[in-house]
Formats: structure tokens, sequence, C-alpha cells
């Protein structure tokens, strides 16, 4: 087995953003608002970590406290942002027109392309953890668009279910890229067979898997390449997250 | 002639196109761009864009 790297939960970038001060107007919320973001990859200010890998140039793992906090409406271009919400709910206002309501278990491919803004916010009574992935592009300043999609735990318990890439049912990407998630009610040992010539990181939302000889918990990570059979090793309770790249 | 993409937001610097709106002629190489110059829509650092080898989009 080729590791690339394991990146555990504690060793990510953190920051925690208020939404008064030099944030005050890139942080929505009341003076109370916080967001806590942990990041597998440099972003912003965190710039002592891993560059990327493939494709990936962001996966933050974030939390929005309730009353409105997240991010007020702010531009892209290029990046392909992916949401999964895994609790609470999220409030996405983007400038294609679309007002959306996201829920545990929904997610969106948000392509900013040749310029979008977005807004993000929980406006719910509870905490909204969502994970954000942010893809380079195969093509820059393609026509912005939009997709939403839900992945249901139960029909898919111990299976992989393919959320974005290019399968029947899963979200279609502009880019050769593949999210995968497994949610178990059981000790199961799925085996994930990439691509040819295709990376992996895979994200232990909540949980403990095994992966080769290593030990995953919640919020570690780690990336495989040459790899055509990944077996991993999940205890019952278990949510992980797969993004299949090119290299 | 090379591409630059902002890592805090995506924004696309082009050698070849420059940013006459931010008073960069076209042609101007990424070098020649000052250490202190910040990405126009967000802010971060010259430092924080990678040189990147994608096309445009096409309708084709």
């Amino acid at each position: 087995m080729s590791v690339s790297f394991v990146l555990r939960a504690g060793e990510r970038g953190y920051a925690r953003l208020v939404s008064t001060g030099v944030n005050a107007t890139y942080v929505a919320g009341h003076p109370d608002g916080v967001i806590t973001r942990h990041s597998s990859f440099n972003f912003h200010e965190y710039q002592s970590g891993l560059a990327g890998f493939g494709s990936i140039r962001v996966f933050g793992d974030e939390v929005f406290s309730p009353g409105g906090t997240g991010y007020n409406m702010h531009p892209h271009h290029n990046f392909i942002i992916c949401a999964f919400v895994l609790g609470g709910a999220l409030t996405h206002v983007n400038t294609i027109g679309k007002v959306d309501e996201l829920r545990a278990g929904d997610y969106y491919v948000f392509s900013a392309g040749a310029g979008g803004k977005h807004a993000e916010l929980n406006i719910g009574q509870e905490d909204t953890r969502i994970i954000y992935l942010w893809v380079l592009p195969s093509q820059l300043l393609a026509p912005p668009s939009y997709l939403r999609g839900r992945f249901d735990a139960k029909a898919n318990a111990n299976r992989f279910a393919c959320l974005i890439g290019n399968e029947p049912g899963a979200l279609p990407i502009g880019q050769t890229l593949k999210v995968t998630r497994l949610v178990t009610g059981r000790n199961s040992t799925p085996v994930y067979r990439p691509s040819p010539a295709r990376g992996v990181y895979a994200f232990v939302v909540e949980g403990e898997a095994r992966i080769g000889d290593i030990i995953l918990g919640s919020g570690d990570s780690m990336a495989l390449t040459g790899e055509d059979r990944i077996e991993i090793a999940a205890r019952s309770g278990t949510d992980l997250l797969l993004v299949e790249t090119a290299l | 002639m090379k591409k630059y993409l902002c890592l805090g937001c995506g924004f696309s610097y082009d050698e070849a196109r420059g940013l006459p709106e931010h008073g960069i002629t076209p042609g101007t190489p990424w070098a020649d761009i000052p250490d202190d110059w910040i990405c126009p829509d967000c802010g971060t650092p010259k430092s924080g864009f990678e040189m990147v080898e994608i096309p445009y989009w096409s309708r084709t």
C-alpha cells in the first residue's frame, strides 16, 4: 500500500472566526457568532501544512454556531466548491439565483467558474457542521452552476454511496473526481476500487476505520496512491468520506 | 504565458491577458507583479497563488 500521508485530527489547521473585528464583514451572525474550521490543507492563514492532494485544494471541517452565523456573500471564481452538511441546517444563497436550505445528508456542488458569489448561513437553533471541499476545475471560467443532492444514510447503510462523480444517481462534476460516503450500522469491511492512476483521500467524519495497518479515528484522514483495491474495516457507527482524484 | 489561481477564492491571473482594470497591462509576467500585490477579489497575498495549466472553458 502506498500511503501519501496520514493526517491526524489534531494536526489539521485550526481557525476560530468571530463575527466582530477584522472579520466583521466576512463572518455573518450576531456578535457571539463563531465559526470553527479545521483545515486538512493550507487555507487562508494556515500555510504550514499540506498544499493539497490531486485536484483537492481545500478540505474544511467547519462548525457554524446558531443565530445566523456563517459567511456573508463573497466572491469566487473557478473553484468547484462542494459542501456536505453533516448536522444542523445550512442556508446557501448564490448569484446564480439559488436560495437553498440544506440539512444533514444534503450536499451541493457549486462551480464558481467565470464568477459567482455565495453566502453560507446557519439560521437554525443548533450548530451546523459542514465539510467544504474545493477542487480545481478542468477548465477555467466555465459558466457557473449549482447542483444539490441528498445522501440517504438508511438506504445506503454499510455500503459505498457515490455522491459526486460519473455514476448513476451522483451529481456530475467538471473534473476527474469522485466523492463516496460510507455510513455503517455494523462492523463492515467493504472494498473500494479506485480507477487506475487515481489517488484517494479518506476522511473519517465519525467513528473508526482501519485501512491497511493504519487506524483512523474521528477527524483523522489519509491519502493513498497506486491502489486498485482498498479494504476499509469500519466499526459500527462510522461515517467516512472518500475523495478519488486524478493525480 | 502562464496562468495563476488564487487559492483563497479562485480568482485567475493570466499573463497574456493581464488585468487592465487593475492597472496590469496584458503581457505582464507574474514575476513583474510586486510581491505586495494582493488578490483584487479577496486580498490573498501574491504568495497564495498557484501556477496552473488549465485551459479555458469552451463550448465545444
